[in-house]
């Protein structure tokens, strides 16, 4: 236990005083995030200092009052349309658009799930600041940053050590295959679980500030279990809202350790400059492959649905937490949104991560050092 | 005394190439062994071997009667090791890698480090950044490296690399001192035949993965017969004396209008009639003994440090003389 402690301390170090430039200027982007964000509420709010904080229920009344604009406006767009015969489409979330018919029963439809929660009393989970944080910084583009960073750390845990033939030091010595993997893996997961934390205190202050409070961390919260219909009692997830924060949490991180997984499988066959380069266009080039496929077959089939399958693959469900609530752009393929989904992202990660280690443990065990 | 290595019929091969063909060696408790070979020979497989960074494909490799691949944990706490052009982490400080190292071991004990540090005449430099350090000083790091822990068998693969003539001369001597007064066995790979001459009791000659001698170094260099070094006043023509005399084999000095003949009887005599008579000027005739050089290259056919890497060209025929 003592050894593996020591080398577990040993990737702490050589982590940390090889690569302290990379943390700080992920701690400087965080900061710009916040600057970017306060910049944001002050062009949008004109005020400088919080505002007074505003109960959930007339942040619903709002939102209900803004998306019967919405239809108005949706109404006289499609009336213009029709007398100059033509059709108008309309930028969704999640795919390439949307017909105006299809715009105005999604608006009517959120109204009517507002109006569900605020006749039966229950919160939905974007009314916290806290949630709305963990949404941002576990689900959105942040994630999306991050778990390319932490590949790349990982991609370079053993293929670095080869490179710089320390390898021969580290399997030569009493400390067996085994503990050197699991304390490279662990120390990448412990070093990356702090980042992300940091970064959703950040951006937890921020919305707090947003918001005009820091909200409760106790009260209950309500998730739709599948986003597309309606919500009603078989169709929402009630839970104490710092439980949804620890799920946000895990969610994110088993995203990451499946991109550690796949680094360091890479990591223990190539050398440093490979591993790199490869991880790098894996996350980066397969999304963007992917999502170039999903438009391919949206305008083939005209069905969001039918680019739903790119979701069993690992690269396009890294940052699950978006798909809780469609917010803040989450990028996944043709994902739907609510609980449901993810869940099956969560179980697609799950299953990847643990194929991608178990690959990476059978192959470090058995391979051998040539030089 | 008992073996701390034993190396049974290893074998091992890459795709086609067979580096090793079921080579056995063993080494003694406290002994110091050299293990010799060109380019290629398969040494630094069979260390890689002995360090658990390969496994053979046939045959055994042990360390303290510990399998070096399937048992490598308990194999690994008898040795240090260092490889051909050894590596460290250059972010750090030549101290902090030895703590690096330290801690797979046990807790770091800092007097040791320091005291290695001292050892390998690095005091002044443990802690500047390795990334500044020369190959030499690498070499001593890696020493030292190997020594942490205070292992029982220290196995070294060309560890003068890099070194200069002083720090190889204090490398002989630190593995000297650390032979005799610390009892330690020593594994020593190296293409510098002086340099094992000097250090080791025995020697196992590798070549194109074959063992083809081992033995204390007294009984290998007894057994090969003469050499002479003779300064004539014409080599082209001295050669072809030379070369008619019965059992003697000739070739071009290194040293200016000098040629090396070897024979296995004592020829000396014979020799300077043959030159005297055919009119060539003999400035000195020298016997010396058969150096370990000579014993490798008759072993391996391959010359050692050789400047040119192209094969010497083989002898132009010459028409025997009949002895008077």
């Amino acid at each position: 236990m003592s050894i593996l402690a020591s080398l577990i301390r040993n990737e702490f170090e050589k982590t940390w005083r090889s690569r302290w430039i990379v943390f700080a200027v992920l701690f400087g982007l965080f900061l710009l995030i916040a600057v970017g964000l306060y910049a944001y509420f002050v062009y949008r709010e004109h005020r400088w200092t919080p505002p007074p904080s505003v109960a959930w229920q007339a942040q619903l009344r709002d939102e209900i009052a803004s998306n019967q604009q919405t239809i108005v406006n949706l109404e006289q767009v499609k009336q213009q349309a029709q007398g100059q015969g033509g059709t108008v489409r309309v930028g969704g979330r999640n795919g390439p658009g949307l017909s105006i018919d299809d715009a105005i029963a999604q608006t009517q439809q959120a109204i009517a799930d507002d109006q569900y929660l605020i006749d039966h009393n229950i919160a939905p989970v974007q009314s916290f600041a806290v949630a709305q944080a963990s949404l941002f910084a576990l689900g959105g583009i942040v994630m999306f940053l991050l778990t390319r960073i932490f590949g790349w750390l990982a991609s370079e845990q053993i293929a670095g050590e080869r490179s710089d033939r320390t390898i021969t030091i580290l399997l030569s010595r009493p400390p067996s295959r085994n503990q050197v993997l699991f304390a490279k893996a662990f120390a990448s997961f412990l070093i990356s679980l702090v980042v992300v934390l940091l970064a959703l205190v950040i951006i937890y202050a921020m919305f707090a500030f947003f918001l005009g409070s820091p909200g409760s961390l106790t009260d209950q919260a309500a998730v739709a279990m599948d986003g597309a219909k309606p919500l009603g009692p078989g169709n929402l997830l009630q839970m104490p809202i710092y439980l949804f924060v620890f799920m946000c949490i895990g969610a994110a991180m088993l995203g990451v350790l499946c991109v550690q997984g796949m680094s360091l499988l890479i990591s223990v066959v190539t050398g440093r400059w490979a591993a790199i380069g490869i991880t790098l266009a894996l996350l980066f080039g397969a999304p963007l492959v992917s999502t170039v496929v999903a438009g391919i077959l949206f305008l083939i089939s005209g069905s969001l649905g039918s680019a739903h399958f790119l979701n069993y693959l690992f690269f396009n469900v890294l940052a699950p937490v978006g798909s809780v609530a469609p917010a803040f752009g989450n990028s996944t393929a043709a994902a739907g949104s609510g609980i449901n989904e993810f869940t099956f992202e969560l179980e697609t990660l799950a299953v990847w991560t643990f194929g991608f280690f178990l690959a990476a443990w059978l192959l470090f065990r058995r391979k051998q050092e040539a030089g | 005394m008992a073996s701390v290595v034993e190396v049974e019929r290893l074998s091992k091969h890459f795709g086609r190439v067979h580096a090793l063909n079921q080579i056995s060696f063993d080494v003694q408790e406290g002994e110091v062994l050299g293990f010799l070979g060109p380019n290629g020979a398969g040494k630094t497989t069979t260390i890689r071997i002995l360090l658990g960074l390969l496994h053979g494909d046939g045959g055994t490799a042990k360390i303290g009667g510990h399998d070096c691949w399937t048992d490598h944990v308990r194999a690994s706490r008898f040795f240090g090791a260092t490889l051909e052009q050894p590596g460290f982490y250059g972010f750090l400080s030549g101290r902090d890698n030895l703590r690096q190292f330290a801690r797979m071991l046990g807790p770091v004990d800092e007097k040791q480090i320091t005291e290695l540090l001292d050892t390998v005449g690095m005091t002044e430099r443990g802690d500047d950044k390795v990334k500044r350090y020369s190959m030499g000083m690498r070499q001593r790091l890696a020493l030292a490296q190997a020594l942490l822990g205070k292992p029982r068998l220290l196995v070294l693969d060309e560890p003068t690399n890099g070194l200069d003539p002083n720090g190889i001369h204090g490398l002989r001597i630190l593995l000297r001192k650390l032979a005799t007064e610390q009892g330690l066995t020593i594994f020593f790979s190296s293409h510098l035949l002086s340099e094992v001459e000097e250090l080791c009791d025995r020697v196992v000659v590798l070549h194109r993965g074959e063992v083809k001698a081992s033995g204390p170094l007294s009984e290998l260099m007894n057994v090969k017969g003469f050499r002479y070094r003779i300064d004539v006043s014409d080599v082209d023509k001295a050669l072809e004396v030379v070369r008619a005399v019965d059992g003697a084999k000739a070739e071009p000095g290194t040293i200016k209008d000098s040629i090396n003949v070897t024979a296995d009887t004592d020829i000396a005599r014979l020799v300077n009639y043959a030159l005297v008579k055919a009119g060539i000027g003999v400035d000195q005739l020298v016997r010396s003994e058969q150096g370990l050089e000579d014993v490798y290259i008759q072993l391996t056919g391959v010359p050692v440090a050789s400047p040119l890497s192209s094969p010497v060209p083989p002898a132009p025929p010459v028409p025997p003389v009949a002895p008077r």
